[in-house]
């Protein structure tokens, strides 16, 4: 069920228990996991913190715990399955599901004892209404004859007598059934259709702070970087970013506001959050302005960087603007504050005469102190590099532990070991992203776009990971529709598949949207994964929380693709 | 006398093996379990009931079923002014419209009629001279019966019982038939108020309806009525129903046994397999009835519906002593078996599997029943690919058998290739399941270590990969499941086995085991 009062329904209830907190892998979930850390801290609430990867993690950690608790916060998963029917648990556990993943799982809406929904109402949910999808006990035993053909059941203890007429009745009501069922199934799969994503978890988590009167600076950025997460891995449309990033800034002018007459507002630790009308450049305050537009899919895809044309094009950018060559190539920090000022304004400018009208974007900045300064879109690059680092073979369980870490303000040399891993990754998708489009390594393949990258392309081990895999493809197909000059591919959606584990021989496989202005980022292909594998007994795993990721036997891609090719056309 | 003594004895034999009674209750338990969780997940949606009451419109069913109704409905009070009027006519109408009001589709104003006084009224209609009247009520009360345990009370409390037991034998049928029902009804409602219906001599009046020499003279609905009837006569336990009604019904049952209608037939085996379901005496006496050989035919009728319930009962009677277990073998109740444990209803299949692990618990002669009616490799085949709560039962039995069977049978067990597949099942997340295997595996260790084959049984774990996942779960959380691979791993796979060799020797010069030891050259595959 959907809990109305986060307050009441949820902290209230936990409040004096011990917790089991199960995280999923995504910076949106680490930051409602560190604001929900906070709360508990304030309160003493005892809990355990669990991240998991996918569905599987998920079942062994709730094993794991379920002797000893009876709460599970599940932070953005849980919600787009039956979770009951996947965790089997005994009647007393009670789960808190903060996800993100919709369409939410019916069973878990209609579910009024065991799971606990924090899902914003006001998101457009669809949920089918309950008559539509679910029959009543009564009804069914109803027709008892009926029942008969799937037979075997112990014959109930008590029947009622029905009136006369019975016989015609039955037979319409048996036609009325078929029909209900033929139109449940319509409506489910309408609903179940297409997957996409709601309102952050952490800005859910941040609101219930801010009900509880408990919300820090800490939290409120926590909020933001959970928002910007979404928009960074283009998980919701443009309308829903500006709305919420809407609603935050008045959380951020309340708390500016709180502070105004606090003389240490300037102090070094201080932290002050402020709303820019900021720059598209990836982590270009911690790099120089050249190579963040040279990485920046933006820029890089505008220009067509990619091609010796696009790089004269960059050169003729750069002496448009007017700035010297050196001051572009050093370190942001070491520009001449001459150039530094009014920079936003002057890039803004010839980046419109260059076709880039939205260079700039809203978003939020922090400051620490005097000396650091992030933009939300850094700290989310900086978490996302640690959280998939692939440089030491080190579990995913450490990772999540430094990803984590790198959110506190306290910890700013890992937020800077973060960046400079995303910069590496930004370098290697963009690299990636030139290769494939110079050497037509993009196939139509009818209904759908499809990309394989090869054992031994170098970096593929950072892409067998579901978030770099999930940038590497969006900045593919950008790419792809500012290159290609068929007008009919760039409508298409675009699958990638990678090398995941080389000695299960496995590869990684996704799925994306078209790409375009106004899309409403809705993915069908969690769906078409499950009806492919299931049509051609591919050995495939669906773990990924979000249905659109999967992993797949590398024997079995050829076979699996033509299901998808003959699914979708 | 045997009964509960034998009984002891066998319990006796398993406690020494580590596995008691107790496992086989727990099992029981599970089931229940089970049912719990199902009617929990109605109990989801029971909430909402209400609601769909309020906004009933919405649904298509509904919609419908209103157009059917042409008469117009008449109100609770209405039907108040009705039945207390002085006038036959009014109070047969008013009673009537009550049991329309009751017969309706959807949400039947049950609660509103009781809280209304009208129970009293309709239970002294029973009693009139006016057969219209007596069937109108008699069936209203049905459907209050129908209800939840306090809508049931209710028809009780009214003193209802005796006034339907005289209707029973009413000379016009359909009012017979009705009485019936309603006695089903108030039976099925559980334990205490099924007693209260034989405490009021339902029983004799209620069999003597079919002491006729033709039964296909009946109405299929009101055979199949009485039927259901005494089913719900010999259902619920805690306590079971009193050992006389059950004697007094039970030929009954027989010969309903023997009757062509497979709905009557399917009542029939749910009542035996409710009988069945309850300590050994309790199944004794079904057994002494003759009838297992009949229950045994309609194994194999095909129907699932008589299927289901003829194999829970024979499934319960298997769980009795080991002559319960050989009467049901000596009716050839293994011949059915092929066709059941690769049965398509899983469900029916995980029955089927649960009943083998009862009959592998027994003596070796009945093991090698089993083996002899073919079974192992479909054990086998089930454990490689199957239902997983199939291949929990199916998991029991090979236990049960490496437990119980002699050398040679578990020697013919592996040989059927049974390592492999259970060791594969040591992944499952279950912990009881590992166990359960685990201790399999040292049973067929037990009767390696008799011919002294030990070493090529570790050979063949090792090679299909168990020895692997045997050490995983030394690192189990389940501190029991922890011991046992310890164990095993101590005993089977650490270093020389010196001590096997030790050992060997000495049970070769036992006659038996030195029989066995010709065999030794088959043990290798």
């Amino acid at each position: 069920m959907f809990i109305t009062d986060i307050r009441k329904e949820f902290y209230d209830f936990v409040v004096n228990q011990r917790v089991a907190l199960l995280v999923s892998s995504d910076i949106d979930a680490l930051c409602a996991c560190k604001i929900l850390q906070a709360l508990f801290h304030c309160d003493q609430v005892q809990y355990t913190l669990v991240p998991v990867t996918g569905w599987q993690d998920l079942g062994t950690a709730f094993l794991e715990h379920k002797e000893q608790f009876r709460y599970f916060v599940l932070i953005n998963c849980g919600a787009n399955v039956d979770l009951l029917e996947t965790l089997q648990p005994e009647e007393d556990s009670i789960f808190f599901i903060c996800d993100t993943h919709r369409p939410v799982d019916v069973v878990n809406v209609y579910n009024d004892t065991q799971v606990k929904l924090m899902i914003k109402q006001d998101d457009d949910l669809g949920v089918p209404s309950y008559d539509d999808i679910f029959r009543d006990e009564e009804e069914e035993g109803g027709d008892d004859s009926g029942n008969e053909s799937d037979g075997g059941s112990e014959p109930s203890g008590k029947r009622r007598r029905y009136d006369e007429g019975e016989v015609e009745r039955r037979i319409e009501r048996q036609r009325a059934t078929r029909e209900w069922e033929a139109r449940r199934r319509e409506i489910l799969f309408d609903y179940e259709q297409y997957e996409y994503h709601g309102t952050s978890a952490a800005m859910v988590i941040f609101e219930l702070a801010w009900v509880l009167t408990k919300d820090t600076k800490d939290m409120l950025w926590w909020a933001i970087i959970g928002l910007t997460d979404q928009w960074v891995h283009d998980k919701i449309t443009h309308m829903k970013y500006v709305t919420d990033i809407a609603t935050l800034q008045r959380h951020v002018s309340r708390h500016n506001h709180r502070n105004e007459d606090e003389d240490n507002s300037l102090s070094i630790d201080c932290m002050r959050i402020s709303f820019e009308y900021d720059l598209r450049l990836a982590l270009y305050q911690h790099w120089s302005l050249f190579e963040s537009i040279c990485n920046s899919s933006y820029t890089s895809c505008n220009f067509k960087l990619w091609s010796m044309h696009g790089q004269k094009k960059l050169q003729e950018f750069l002496a448009d603007m007017g700035l010297p060559l050196k001051q572009v190539k050093q370190k942001f920090n070491s520009m001449d504050m001459s150039v530094k000022e009014n920079l936003r304004e002057v890039i803004e400018e010839s980046s419109n005469k260059y076709g880039m009208k939205d260079i700039r974007i809203q978003t939020f900045g922090v400051h620490f102190g005097f000396k650091n300064r992030f933009l939300a879109s850094d700290v989310v690059h900086a978490a996302a590099a640690l959280l998939e680092s692939t440089e030491k073979d080190e579990s995913p369980g450490d990772n999540f532990i430094k990803a984590l870490d790198c959110l506190s303000r306290s910890n700013l040399e890992r937020l800077h070991g973060g960046i400079d891993l995303a910069k590496k990754k930004l370098m290697a998708i963009q690299q990636t992203v030139a290769s494939c489009i110079c050497t037509n390594l993009i196939l139509s393949q009818g209904p759908f776009l499809y990309c394989y990258l090869l054992e031994g392309t170098p970096d593929v081990k950072l892409f067998s990971k579901p978030m770099a895999l999930t940038l590497l493809c969006k900045y593919l197909l950008k790419a792809f529709v500012r290159s290609t000059r068929n007008k009919r591919c760039k409508l298409l959606p675009l699958i990638i598949a990678a090398p995941m584990d080389v000695e299960k021989r496995t590869v990684i496989v996704l799925g994306i949207p078209p790409e375009s202005e106004t899309s409403d980022k809705k993915n069908f292909f969690g769906r078409a994964f499950e009806k492919a594998a299931e049509s051609t007994s591919s050995r495939t795993l669906h773990d990924h929380f979000d249905t659109s990721i999967i992993e797949l036997k590398m024997e079995d891609r050829t076979k699996f693709l033509d299901a998808l090719i003959t699914l979708l056309s | 006398m045997s009964a509960g003594n034998e009984n002891g004895v066998r319990l006796d034999k398993f406690k020494n093996k580590g596995k008691d009674a107790n496992e086989l209750r727990r099992r029981r338990v599970e089931v229940n379990v089970e049912l719990r969780k199902a009617k929990k997940d109605d109990q989801i949606f029971k909430r909402r009931n209400v609601t769909t009451l309020v906004d009933e419109a919405t649904s298509p069913l509904q919609e419908k079923s209103q157009n059917c109704q042409a008469t117009p409905q008449w109100s609770v009070e209405e039907i108040l002014a009705g039945v207390n009027s002085n006038n036959l006519d009014a109070q047969l109408n008013a009673t009537q419209a009550a049991r329309k009001l009751l017969s309706r589709e959807r949400h039947p104003p049950i609660d509103h009629i009781i809280s209304a006084g009208l129970i009293p009224k309709l239970v002294a209609f029973l009693g009139l001279e006016s057969p219209p009247i007596q069937f109108e009520a008699a069936w209203a009360l049905t459907n209050i019966a129908s209800g939840t345990s306090d809508q049931t009370s209710a028809v009780v409390e009214g003193g209802a019982i005796p006034a339907f037991i005289r209707l029973v034998i009413s000379p016009h049928p359909h009012i017979s038939e009705q009485a019936v029902w309603a006695l089903g009804n108030i039976a099925g409602d559980g334990s205490v108020y099924r007693d209260q219906v034989i405490k009021h001599g339902a029983v004799a009046p209620l069999l003597s309806l079919l002491a006729v020499p033709e039964l296909s003279l009946f109405t299929s609905g009101y055979l199949r009525n009485i039927t259901w009837t005494l089913s719900n006569l010999c259902r619920n336990k805690n306590p079971s129903p009193p050992l006389a009604a059950v004697q007094q019904i039970l030929p009954t049952l027989l010969r309903l046994l023997h009757h062509d209608d497979k709905e009557v037939l399917a009542d029939t085996c749910w009542a035996l397999s409710y009988l069945t379901d309850g300590p050994n005496d309790r199944i004794e006496v079904v057994v002494q009835t003759g009838l297992i050989s009949r229950l045994v035919q309609l194994l194999g009728s095909g129907e699932v519906f008589v299927v289901t319930p003829s194999l829970r009962a024979i499934g319960n009677m298997v769980t009795g002593t080991d002559e319960q277990t050989q009467a049901v073998l000596n009716a050839g109740a293994l011949s059915m078996f092929p066709g059941l444990l690769r049965h398509h209803k899983s469900n029916l299949q995980k029955e089927a599997f649960w009943t083998l692990s009862n009959i592998t618990a027994g003596r070796d002669s009945q093991i090698q029943d089993v083996i002899n009616a073919g079974l192992v490799p479909l054990m086998v085949d089930v454990l490689r690919k199957g239902d997983y709560k199939t291949q929990k039962e199916a998991v029991w039995a090979i236990t049960n058998f490496t437990s119980g069977g002699t050398v040679e049978q578990v020697v013919y067990l592996v040989q059927a290739n049974v390592l492999e597949p259970l060791l594969n099942l040591l992944s499952t997340k279950d912990s009881k399941t590992i166990l359960v295997i685990l201790d399999a595996i040292t049973n067929i260790f037990l009767a390696g270590d008799k011919i002294g084959e030990a070493d090529k049984l570790c050979m063949m774990i090792e090679e299909c990969g168990g020895l692997d996942k045997i050490e995983a779960l030394q690192s189990h959380e389940n501190e029991l499941v922890y011991k046992a691979s310890l164990n095993l791993i101590e005993k089977y796979f650490s270093g020389e086995v010196q001590e096997d060799q030790c050992v060997a020797p000495e049970l070769t010069t036992d006659g038996y085991a030195f029989h066995i030891s010709e065999n030794q050259s088959t043990f290798n595959f």
